[in-house]
């Protein structure tokens, strides 16, 4: 077992050196390059950038020299904490992201306990009772969860939600909480925002994990042990929970890989709509303004979070279910 | 206006009747605790009276808070434009008053003797005096380290930097060798020539009177490169960043970034009074949120903001009206002043060779103006509402000719394919696209900075324009910042920017932005940085309408009487408008206006616009006030 984390970890590494390849070489396509839209920037604000400064600049950000040897200064950077300049806000990329890291976090910690809380009753339910109108009627509710694009829903709950409760358009708290500590009237603040992208982002994921549990549930249910479990008279939900719903839920764990990721950027697309405080829209903004420093630390943090979102979930598939783990240990 | 010898009103010496009035409820803990003094010993001696009644507003009372909703974080640079305290300024007729100065004195256009107020202070309390002016020339505009160009072209004339001396602590004097009719329009500016700067906090910055010990841990602490660059961060003030940074404008920022709520706070020691003595602004705090461009329009819409014009454009007139009732706003519409609202800037600078030679042939520039048929625009876009015309003057401008406005501006689009014809761009393709000489076809590929979809609307319709004339229009939205400078790099074939930005200029008001001057200049941006740096970076206009253009400029700036910069004015006019080096579309638009119900002293009716009048600095936004009801 030590060993086959060990190894794993280490594949880790070339894995990362790939994806900061890419990402680097994504970085380097669009024309102009980094002290380029500094300058501008400075010119925007009628500053004055002379050739002087621009070498100083070119040194500083090791433009003079060659793509591989930027790419090497911009990895080492990284290494050693390093993750470059954000020109856009001209401030260290490292303390722009602070502050909304936590409330994307929470964003997406209440909308993973809302989809599970919400899919997992229903998932059983359909399966449990298949081709009955409620899991007709849910598994139609769930098609048009997936169907309708968040943004779209977006639009329209954030109509109604101001329409009906008078919330306040966008963002996830009520502005005069914007900068002000934790409290318990900024947190009921919150709380009444919260819901409106919870439900938004949940609904895809929702249904999604409906359909897949329905769908490993049915495979379960319909094998022999169950109707050896039942024709010896077992309570009907020990029947359910005592196997086939553990069998079914290994997909739950390994969701764990995308989950992290997810938990950092948000759901993109309804984060710009509703426009909240979260990571989200910064990243595709950064992207959008060839920020590139912020936008490539982004993309590397977050391609880290999904590998070791993967090892994670390996690692606990591996604990959770004996049948992965002597498969893994026969091969090896 | 300013002839020989001219004394701009002289506010001194007007009675004043502080003895009423009482502070600003803001500030009363602090006065009673003694953190703060009482208001008469906060204010100039002699500070500048604004008399309501005779600008036919109302008398109003302080407090409250002006929420307004921004983009971005940069969008902070608004308050200053707001504030507008400015040496001289304009006022809502566009004419000059002294502001932070008591009284200036232009002798030929060429002395100029800059008065302060006795008593003026900084918002930390520090005195306003000469020795700011003095730190400013003397440690900042001359020091090489920071100024590596010497100092900036606003302050040369006849081919010296003018000559600065210091009269008595509240009197400075600026001698410039030949006329410089633009020294006070450029302090009126919504982006000043810097004269002053608080020189008992920015010294702390500087390698002169700062021990390199203490700066080492500055540079650090700050995460800059070196001591200049800390002493530019520290003293920014176009884009307010710095919250103990002293202030002169009405309100000071308190918010460090980054953040997504900005707030900034009344100037204890702001400088004007209404009639009555009451301490200028009214409103207690401008408060700056931070939301996604794209709903603004519709967080205004509920209620979400006090007073917002960013964000809001003509076609969101209709959901402001629909708001009207549903939430206590007033919306009403002002004219923009811009040359032309969209305007298609062809980059003759561009690194394409095919296409830097087609933009710079006059015949190309001309067949792609009256190809747009402007009627169509006007009618879809605008409700018809707005003018057609070409980029140039608006009416509302004592130098409006119609033959600028009508100049290749009528849709012919046989002529435009006659003129295209004629530059050689006879083969076509499939699709029915013209080709270039080299074979490839001719796509235009036109940016954009993203911010509004009215830009992307016209667009659309001006596509459909070109593809009859056998040219294809390719939309690529970029962001405003990297825009500007890719045009500089020569990547942008074709940008979409508003025209002319003062299209409401008088004849004292220079017409730099009609010759190639700055690198914003879309249309040119390398030439306009050659100007701008005083030929030391970018490159020099090599096409002759362009040069006549610099060299009218230059006559400009060595004219003593308006009779004169009249006629330069209206020879530079006509020459662009022969040129078509911008290619305007629609001008004099509205622009929705949206305040609460509750805010007063808003003009129902203005000209909106950077320059002159700095968005609604011209207005004197420090006038508006909250009813009680």
């Amino acid at each position: 077992m030590i060993r086959y984390v060990f190894l794993r970890v280490l594949t880790m590494i070339p894995t990362l050196v790939l994806i900061s390849i890419l990402v680097f070489a994504i970085i380097e396509l669009p024309p102009g390059d980094y002290f380029e839209s500094y300058i501008a920037e400075l010119r925007v604000l009628g500053e004055e950038a002379d050739l002087a400064e621009i070498e100083v600049l070119r040194q500083r950000y090791g433009f003079d020299q060659s793509a591989v040897m930027r790419y090497f200064w911009w990895a080492g950077g990284m290494l050693t904490g390093d993750f470059g300049y954000s020109f856009e806000f001209r401030l260290p990329v490292s303390e722009v992201v602070g502050d909304r890291l936590w409330l994307t976090v929470l964003l997406s910690t209440v909308t993973i306990l809302f989809t599970w809380a919400l899919a997992f009753p229903i998932g059983i339910y359909s399966a449990t009772h298949q081709y009955s109108w409620g899991d007709y009627g849910l598994t139609f509710l769930g098609l048009v969860g997936i169907a309708v694009p968040n943004f779209m829903l977006a639009l329209v709950m954030m109509y109604f939600a101001n329409e009906w409760f008078g919330v306040s358009i966008g963002g996830l708290m009520d502005r005069e909480f914007l900068n002000e500590s934790m409290s318990w009237a900024k947190f009921t603040s919150i709380l009444s925002h919260i819901w409106i992208p919870v439900v938004i982002i949940g609904t895809a994921g929702t249904a999604g994990m409906v359909r897949r549990l329905r769908a490993n549930l049915l495979d379960e249910l319909q094998k022999q042990y169950v109707t050896t479990a039942r024709a010896k008279g077992l309570h009907p939900r020990k029947v359910l929970t005592k196997y086939p719903l553990r069998m079914a839920l290994n997909f739950f764990i390994s969701d764990i890989g995308s989950i992290l990721p997810t938990m950092i950027s948000g759901a993109e697309v309804t984060a710009i709509v509703l426009s909240l405080e979260t990571t989200g829209p910064m990243l595709i903004r950064a992207l959008q303004s060839q920020d590139m420093y912020l936008a490539g630390s982004f993309l590397m943090f977050l391609a880290f979070l999904t590998v070791i979102g993967v090892l994670i979930s390996d690692i606990a598939l591996t604990l959770l279910d004996p049948r992965i783990r002597f498969a893994g240990g026969n091969t090896r | 206006m300013i002839t020989r010898r001219t004394t701009l009103a002289l506010l001194a010496s007007v009675a004043l009747p502080l003895r009423a009035a009482a502070d600003a409820p803001l500030f009363e803990a602090d006065v009673a605790a003694g953190n703060l003094p009482p208001m008469a010993s906060r204010l100039p001696d002699n500070p500048r009276v604004m008399d309501l009644p005779a600008m036919k507003r109302q008398t109003g009372r302080q407090g409250g808070t002006i929420r307004t909703l921004v983009g971005g974080q940069r969008d902070i640079r608004l308050v200053p434009l707001y504030s507008y305290s400015r040496l001289v300024g304009y006022d809502e007729n566009r004419a000059l008053q002294p502001d932070i100065l008591a009284a200036i004195e232009a002798d030929e256009n060429r002395v100029y003797t800059l008065h302060l107020r006795k008593g003026h202070r900084w918002s930390d309390g520090n005195p306003f005096t000469a020795a700011d002016f003095q730190y400013a020339w003397d440690d900042v505009i001359n020091n090489p380290d920071l100024y590596r160009g010497g100092p900036p072209v606003d302050l040369q004339s006849g081919g010296a930097t003018c000559s600065f001396e210091v009269i008595d602590d509240l009197t400075v004097r600026y001698t410039f060798a030949a006329p410089s009719p633009d020294f006070l329009p450029k302090l009126a500016a919504p982006l000043p020539l810097m004269l002053f700067m608080p020189q008992v906090y920015m010294r702390g910055f500087h390698a002169t009177y700062q021990t390199p010990e203490k700066l080492a841990e500055l540079i650090e602490v700050n995460r800059v490169d070196d001591w200049q660059g800390l002493h530019q961060k520290m003293s920014r003030t176009n884009r307010p960043e710095n919250p103990d940074l002293p202030t002169l404008e009405a309100w000071r920022p308190r918010t460090p970034p980054p953040s997504e709520q900005f707030v900034f706070e009344r100037n204890p020691y702001f400088h004007r009074v209404d009639q009555t003595g009451t301490q200028l602004p009214y409103v207690d705090r401008m408060v700056l949120d931070v939301a996604s461009a794209d709903i603004i329009a519709a967080k205004t819409a509920t209620g979400e903001s006090d007073l917002q014009v960013v964000g809001v454009d003509f076609p969101d007139y209709t959901l402001m009206k629909q708001a009207e009732k549903l939430h206590p706003l007033h919306v009403s519409l002002w004219r923009r002043t811009q040359g032309s609202s969209v305007s298609l800037l062809p980059n003759l600078n561009c690194t394409d060779d095919v296409w830097r030679g087609l933009f710079q042939d006059v015949r190309m520039r001309r067949a792609l103006s009256v190809a747009i048929n402007r009627e169509e625009l006007n009618k879809v876009i605008y409700f018809g509402l707005a003018r057609e015309s070409a980029d140039t003057v608006l009416p509302e401008s004592p130098l409006f000719r119609p033959e600028y406005a009508s100049a290749w501006s009528n849709y012919d689009p046989d002529m435009a394919n006659a003129l295209l014809d004629e530059l050689g761009l006879t083969d076509r393709e499939s699709g029915n696209i013209r080709k270039l000489p080299d074979g490839r076809q001719a796509g235009i590929v036109v940016e954009t900075a993203g911010e509004s979809s009215l830009e992307t609307d016209v667009l659309e319709l001006i596509r459909d324009h070109m593809r009859e004339v056998g040219l294809a229009i390719y939309i690529r939205a970029s962001q405003r910042d990297i825009f500007r400078s890719r045009a500089l790099a020569g990547d942008v074939q074709m940008s979409v920017w508003q025209g002319l930005d003062n299209g409401v200029p008088t004849a004292d008001m220079a017409p730099d932005g009609l010759a190639p001057t700055s690198p914003d200049q879309l249309q040119w941006p390398l030439w306009g940085s050659w100007y701008s740096s005083v030929e030391t970076a970018g490159a020099p206009p090599d096409l002759d309408a362009a040069q006549e253009l610099v060299r009218l400029l230059g006559q400009w700036r060595q004219s003593t009487t308006t009779a004169v910069r009249t006629q330069i004015w209206h020879q530079m006019l006509a020459l662009r408008a022969d040129q078509v080096f911008t290619i305007g579309t629609i001008n004099a638009s509205h622009q929705p206006v949206v305040r609460s119900s509750r805010l007063r002293n808003v003009p129902e009716d203005g000209l909106f616009g950077f320059v002159p009048t700095s968005f609604f600095g011209a207005y004197a936004p420090d006038t508006f006030f909250y009813d009680e009801a």
